[in-house]
């Protein structure tokens, strides 16, 4: 068995409030492997960009604690390795996107500025050379006019035209993973999967693999091979993308594709969860969708369900639900 | 002398901040406003209970017993006329309190009425903000220094004074707020249900300035003390016999070296206001800003 | 003969411009090229598009919140653009109300939510106070709050909570039109669920007519029983839902519709539509989808496509349509 790229193994992340302590992942457990493409989908609240942050280290240190688990990146664990190490890591080996595009660039400077800051940091390439390899990323996520473009400044461009710049940027230094928290949700829809297919191509021009974070279940069926559904700070099921749309086992995420409107059928009404999400602060005793689930029976109340395999490659923190499935299977 | 500079405008996380029970006990744990809010209490009740702390009168000149340095007897000793130091710095605090509270309300209830005209009525906007640049371009001490010395040498004048010396700032902040919460969908939705323009101001605009510009206040209270501290101590403001800090620093100056507590405890006095005002509004500027708090 | 009923919101040609400034000096920013639609009593028209399509401006020009440049807007008849225009639309303001898209924004955070909901009554002053109270417990009721929400505060509720207050403040005054903008998409999507089948339900029982301006696709075709599509100021098409959605006319409708990411991973994905929406400071001659539009043609560049009739029911902007 190949050693997956990025190892997450019972990571629980605390940051602290004015009341003390609170819990925002608990217990998250989660491989990427080489070339894969994982997609992470939760609403607010689920621990999804949590997650995402924790692996490059970019919470607050103040205010957050890490009292258990470990991220294994090519066998050294991230959470413990020295700041040096870390910088070294950060932009050439995983690098991440994020949503909002104007906040991630610096209004002052040019985008081949900010483009060569990283190529300089991290290839030692200035100059004439640093310039060609800007042009060069500019026109990789298909910037029209990258020459000229690459002297402009952010508040010039367009919202999908500083994703690519994000984008170009993050790629600068051929990383092993990238990862993208929300890259379109701030986009229109046809932006939208524009940015996606310059993904998807670049993944495979690059041999990437990418960890993409997003609420909308569409884009995750779109893009992903392996999905994670987070809820309420934990996992609660990991399956490949086809399995997870035909066979979902966790009661959540068989609540979530039903609830999501369909653009192909009508409906008189639409299927919804009852109840809602609940904050981190609440302490709710057992399985954490429990006030919310139809399905919901004595023992999901009294102690945290594990995460149990339901079938090839594909786990869920559901035991009522996997018990009715097996004996489905025989 | 502090000139009121611009200060932090207000963001709109800073009007919009949520409040309710949970800020009263935020307050409470949060240790910069307990200290600052403490001092005052302390300084406040001093100038409060004067006469029952120290149940003699502050103008009573005994001149055999000048200069004495500070004993058991006279806890920060006499001055040049025999008079108890201790209490004319009591009662100094009455005035310098009241000269606090009184630029504090009467500034901030100008400061809001004209912000909030300014933020309304784009056409008298203008001339407005212009008349304020003007009296923000000189420094507010030479300004109420101006004022005082024309309108003579009493409480009443240090209070005008400095009052027109700091409504420009707090005009500044009430119009940046109000501009900020015109644009709220709050305000839409009353304008959709066909709300009047003085009820949308009264309502909506005016409630969610207050957060600023309380904290904006806060620091003028310290900023009007020192001010009218100075203005005495130059002589234009009040004058002696009525204790105010300021002056009882200005008659202590040709004593300097014999007889140094004159100056000292005013002295005192004076900066640990200042310090806890200022501690009190910094506090205040973090509960209501929540994005200046650390974590989140 | 029989008397087609009239529509109560109808809206020909028009115009928005906004004046913007900047370095250089004072440019046009054209938001609102020549919009016509007609929404009719107990329907729902949905307004989809991108960013600047228009359509929240369309919508908060019908309540009122921004005045037209040009064009007539008539509410329930009355003509709300011209001359008398806004005493007009006094009249009828008890008649319509808006729904907004940002929860938290939305709400007056010192103004406890009973206060916040009775508002649109205080303002119309026609009720006594205990009739006031009895009708903001009944409308707690309608949306699904607890009837002791009245004393809290916005800040004590989550987004979904907030918009459903943001309904019940809506329906204060029983407005027969009311104009939703994006009111779901700041909300989680069991939220949006939740809210979606309560605007539906209240529809139902109140008899009421939406205008639902909306940039999902999918979202629209729960809600609405007709689609208009907009591009760039303009609307682009019209058709009832279920056509617009098995069968888009315009060009740009095929290429939203092929855009949306499906949550089926067996879906066999439509090539992505190249470009992006024009400047509305400096809009293309002719149709403005021209740039991007697979189909265009000579005429596209230089004329601009009118809305006109084809199909039952259906309008289309396009010259692939008019020969």
């Amino acid at each position: 068995m190949i050693a997956p790229l990025l190892a997450i193994r019972n990571l629980t992340v605390q940051f602290r409030v004015d009341t003390g302590w609170v819990t925002a992942i608990d217990d998250v457990s989660l491989d990427v492997d080489e070339g894969d493409c994982v997609g992470i989908v939760g609403e607010s609240g689920s621990g999804k960009s949590v997650t995402a942050l924790s692996i490059l280290r970019l919470h607050q240190r103040a205010t957050t604690r890490m009292p258990g688990g470990t991220i294994l990146y090519q066998g050294e664990d991230l959470l413990r390795a020295r700041a040096s190490t870390m910088r070294r890591i950060r932009g050439s080996e995983i690098a991440m996107i994020f949503q909002d595009p104007m906040s991630s660039l610096n209004p002052v400077l040019t985008i081949a500025d900010q483009i060569s800051e990283t190529l300089r940091q991290h290839q030692g390439l200035t100059g004439a050379a640093a310039r060609k390899r800007v042009v060069e990323l500019l026109g990789l996520v298909r910037i029209p006019d990258a020459a000229r473009r690459a002297d402009d400044y952010p508040h010039r461009l367009s919202g999908g035209m500083r994703q690519r710049v994000m984008i170009a940027m993050a790629i600068a230094c051929k990383p092993r993973l990238l990862i993208a928290d929300e890259p379109t949700t701030a986009l229109d829809v046809t932006i939208q999967a524009q940015i996606l297919e310059l993904l998807r191509d670049l993944r495979k021009e690059l041999s990437m693999s990418v960890m993409l974070i997003s609420h909308d279940l569409g884009v995750i069926a779109e893009f992903a091979q392996r999905v994670i559904v987070m809820y309420a700070g934990r996992v609660v099921e990991d399956a490949p993308v086809a399995q997870l749309f035909r066979r979902p086992v966790h009661p959540y995420t068989m609540g979530l594709i039903a609830a999501v409107p369909k653009l192909d059928s009508d409906a008189l009404r639409l299927a919804t969860i009852p109840g809602r999400i609940p904050s981190p602060q609440e302490t709710i005793p057992g399985c954490r969708f429990s006030p919310r689930c139809a399905l919901v029976q004595h023992g999901c109340l009294e102690e945290q369900p594990p995460m149990q395999m339901a079938g090839d490659r594909q786990s869920a923190r559901c035991p009522p639900r996997l018990l009715a499935l097996g004996d489905r299977h025989g | 002398m502090t000139d009121v500079g611009l200060g932090s405008l207000p963001t709109a996380s800073a009007i919009v901040a949520p409040r309710g029970h949970g800020t009263l006990r935020r307050l409470l744990r949060h240790r910069s406003f307990m200290i600052g809010f403490s001092v005052i209490l302390l300084l406040t009740l001093a100038a409060v209970l004067a006469p029952l702390i120290s149940p003699v009168d502050p103008s009573a000149m005994r001149v055999r017993l000048r200069f004495r340095p500070p004993s058991s007897q006279f806890l920060f000793g006499t001055d040049m006329f025999g008079r108890d130091v201790f209490t004319r710095v009591l009662y100094g605090a009455r005035v310098s309190l009241f000269v606090g509270v009184a630029v504090c309300v009467i500034s901030g209830l100008c400061s809001a009425i004209i912000g909030v005209i300014a933020a309304q009525f784009r056409s008298l906007d203008g001339a407005i903000m212009r008349l304020m640049d003007a009296l923000m371009s000189f420094p507010a001490i030479l300004l109420a220094l101006g004022i005082a010395a024309a309108l003579g040498p009493r409480v009443s004048s240090v209070i005008i004074a400095l009052t027109v010396a700091y409504i420009p700032a707090g005009v500044r902040i009430v119009r940046a707020a109000a501009l900020t919460v015109r644009e709220m969908d709050f305000v839409h939705a009353a304008q959709v249900s066909g709300a009047s323009s003085l009820r949308i101001v009264l309502r909506h605009i005016l409630p969610n300035c207050f957060s600023p510009l309380l904290v904006h206040l806060t620091f003028i209270f310290a900023y009007a003390m020192l001010a009218e501290a100075a203005l005495s101590f130059l002589g234009v403001g009040i004058q002696p016999p009525i204790a105010s800090w300021g002056n009882i620093i200005a008659e202590g100056r040709d004593y300097a070296t014999e007889a140094w507590w004159v100056m000292l405890f005013p002295g005192i006095a004076i900066s640990l206001a200042a310090l806890s005002l200022n501690l009190l509004g910094d506090a205040l500027g973090d509960m209501l800003d929540p994005r200046l708090k650390g974590g989140d | 003969m029989v008397d087609r009923p009239q529509p109560i919101v109808e809206v020909r040609d028009l115009c928005k411009t906004f004046a913007v400034k900047h370095a250089g000096g004072v440019s046009t920013l054209h938001a609102l090229s020549g919009v016509n639609f007609d929404i009719m009593r107990g329907e729902t028209l949905g307004l989809v598009g991108e960013s600047g399509s228009g359509k929240t401006t369309a919508g908060r020009i019908l309540v009122g919140l921004i005045p037209a440049t040009s064009g007539q807007v008539a509410l329930f008849g009355h003509s709300i653009t011209g001359a008398d225009g806004r005493a007009r639309l006094a009249a009828v303001r008890s008649r319509l109300q808006f729904v907004f898209q940002d929860p938290f924004a939305s709400l007056n955070p010192r103004m406890r939510i009973g206060n916040a909901i009775a508002e649109p009554i205080d303002i119309a002053g026609t009720l006594s106070r205990k009739d006031r109270n009895d009708r903001v417990a009944e409308l707690l009721e309608l949306v699904g709050l607890p009837r002791n929400s009245i004393e809290r505060y916005p800040h004590e509720f989550s987004g979904g909570q907030r918009q459903r207050i943001v309904i019940a403040r809506a329906l204060a005054l029983n407005p027969d039109f009311v104009v939703c903008d994006e009111p779901v998409s700041a909300l989680d999507v069991s939220m949006q669920a939740q809210i979606v089948n309560l605007l539906l339900d209240l529809q139902d029982r109140l008899g009421l007519s939406y205008l639902f301006i909306a940039h999902d696709l999918a979202v629209v075709r729960a809600v609405s029983t007709r689609v208009a599509v907009m591009y760039a100021g303009a609307i682009v098409e019209t058709a009832p839902k279920a056509q617009i959605y098995s069968d888009p006319q315009h060009p740009y409708s095929r290429a939203l519709l092929d855009a949306v990411p499906r949550a089926d991973p067996d879906f066999v994905r439509h090539p992505v539509v190249a470009g992006e929406v024009p400047s509305l400071l400096d809009p293309p001659p002719g149709c403005c989808f021209h740039p991007r539009c697979p189909f265009a043609m000579e005429r596209c560049r230089v004329e601009v496509p009118l809305l006109k009739e084809s199909g039952a029911e259906r309008r289309v902007a396009c010259h692939l349509f008019s020969a």
